[in-house]
């Protein structure tokens, strides 16, 4: 079954013909060929997948595609404007915030989420948000020193 | 994912006429638990009903009379945050803020949570604390029960086909609750509960009638005891009670012994804790 759904990705109304079973993380990646929300887990535990409906951020692995209906999606494509980076990026360039970079899309949206939330969260507000989110290469020291530059920003 | 038809009804009453046809009919709110089952294999409905768009259903209110009222499909972040639940029910605010992560607290529902039948949850021995009564839609009517009376075991609810939880409710308190919710994990701080232990103590005109010790996620179904001469003393037997009634579940969070040593200690902790905010 199919069902017809408009949302806003990216910043771009779209007219989307989903599946039953499809995941709002099947549709970016497959049929919007926005590949860089990853999957890792697949049962909302790792964070890799994170991406913010209406601001807040949600596992797309666990979402289905047709609750993305007059929704307002964003991913980590959606960030840059006119070829500058979001701040949340450049942050994590500055303070090499990422090894391998697999987590690093949902890392980077989670922290968004945070910051849309709470822009000047401190050290335990920032650990207690980002607890679902894993780095399996293990940055969190680098990943909490370019949230708070951010925070100390106000970004 | 494995293949499915999603229903989307527009009313509850809809939503319960679908839910009628039978056991491969499933219902569906935020996904988090039951697509889970559905990608491992462990569940495989033919149709699934979508809860999570019927109009007019996570509202959070409390009447004149102090009862607070959660409609089922506000999400756990929504109950949380909600000042009503801050204000008048902070435990439950608490216990709701340590399930799982942000992103599944966007996106589950209470009344999934509870319509899920997982013991190893942080909202359901809360409940049971607060004395909640969950009220339900079917095609045959309405009706509300107590959540303890609703959680029959491991993914097992009073739930009957054709019927959909709709919201859930909290009684007035006589007097004042004080008390927390203590959880332990032995994983990471995300993972499910070991062990949930709810602990209140009820004030009336400042002085102590009544101790409440809930415990979650260690049995098939919370275990609730009420004590209505509270002491330090017998808080403490409360405890060590709870600890040999209790029919832990052993798992890959601790042996059932494991898990009855953390109830006598925890709960011992949690009470001790809600007698020190009641009598400072």
């Amino acid at each position: 079954m199919r069902h017809l759904i408009t949302a806003t990705v990216n910043g771009r109304e779209r007219e989307l013909s989903v599946k039953s079973n499809q995941t709002l993380l099947d549709v970016l990646r497959d049929d919007l060929r926005l590949k860089g929300t990853h999957e890792g887990c697949s049962v909302g535990v790792c964070g890799s997948c994170t991406v913010l409906v209406d601001g807040k951020p949600v596992s797309s692995c666990l979402m289905l595609a047709s609750n993305a209906e007059g929704r307002d999606v964003l991913t980590i494509e959606g960030l840059s404007r006119d070829g500058n980076l979001d701040p949340v990026q450049q942050a994590f360039l500055d303070h090499q915030a990422f090894q391998c970079g697999f987590c690093t899309p949902g890392m980077i949206m989670a922290v968004k989420g945070l910051l849309n939330e709470n822009p000047k969260p401190d050290q335990v507000e920032v650990r207690d948000y980002l607890s679902g989110n894993i780095c399996r290469c293990g940055t969190y020291v680098e990943v909490m020193a370019a949230i708070e530059d951010l925070a100390a920003k106000g970004q | 994912m494995r293949n499915f038809d999603l229903l989307e009804p527009k009313t509850v009453d809809e939503a319960c006429r679908m839910l009628d046809a039978g056991e491969d009919v499933r219902p569906v709110s935020g996904g988090t638990a039951l697509l889970i089952l559905v990608k491992q294999g462990l569940l495989r409905p033919q149709v699934l009903v979508n809860l999570k768009k019927l109009e007019g259903t996570n509202a959070i209110t409390r009447d004149g009379a102090g009862a607070v009222r959660i409609e089922a499909m506000a999400t756990i972040h929504e109950v949380e945050t909600s000042p009503v639940v801050r204000e008048h029910l902070p435990v439950l605010a608490a216990a709701c803020h340590q399930v799982a992560n942000i992103r599944i607290r966007h996106l589950a529902t209470i009344g999934g949570n509870l319509a899920h039948g997982d013991h190893q949850s942080d909202p359901p021995g809360v409940l049971v604390a607060l004395d909640a009564e969950v009220e339900l839609s079917g095609t045959r009517g309405t009706r509300a029960m107590k959540v303890t009376d609703f959680l029959l075991g491991t993914y097992e609810t009073a739930l009957e086909t054709g019927e959909m939880v709709t919201a859930v409710t909290v009684p007035p308190v006589r007097g004042r609750l004080v008390g927390d919710y203590l959880k332990f994990t032995t994983g990471s701080s995300e993972e499910r509960p070991c062990a949930g232990i709810t602990a209140l103590v009820r004030l009336e005109d400042d002085r102590p009638v009544e101790a409440r010790l809930a415990v979650g996620a260690v049995a098939a179904r919370p275990l609730l005891l009420c004590e209505t001469d509270p002491t330090e003393g017998a808080l403490q037997r409360m405890a060590e009670h709870a600890a040999d009634e209790m029919d832990a579940i052993p798992d890959l969070r601790g042996s059932a012994e494991y898990k009855r040593h953390l109830v006598r200690v925890l709960g011992c902790r949690a009470l001790a804790a809600a007698w020190k905010e009641a009598c400072p």
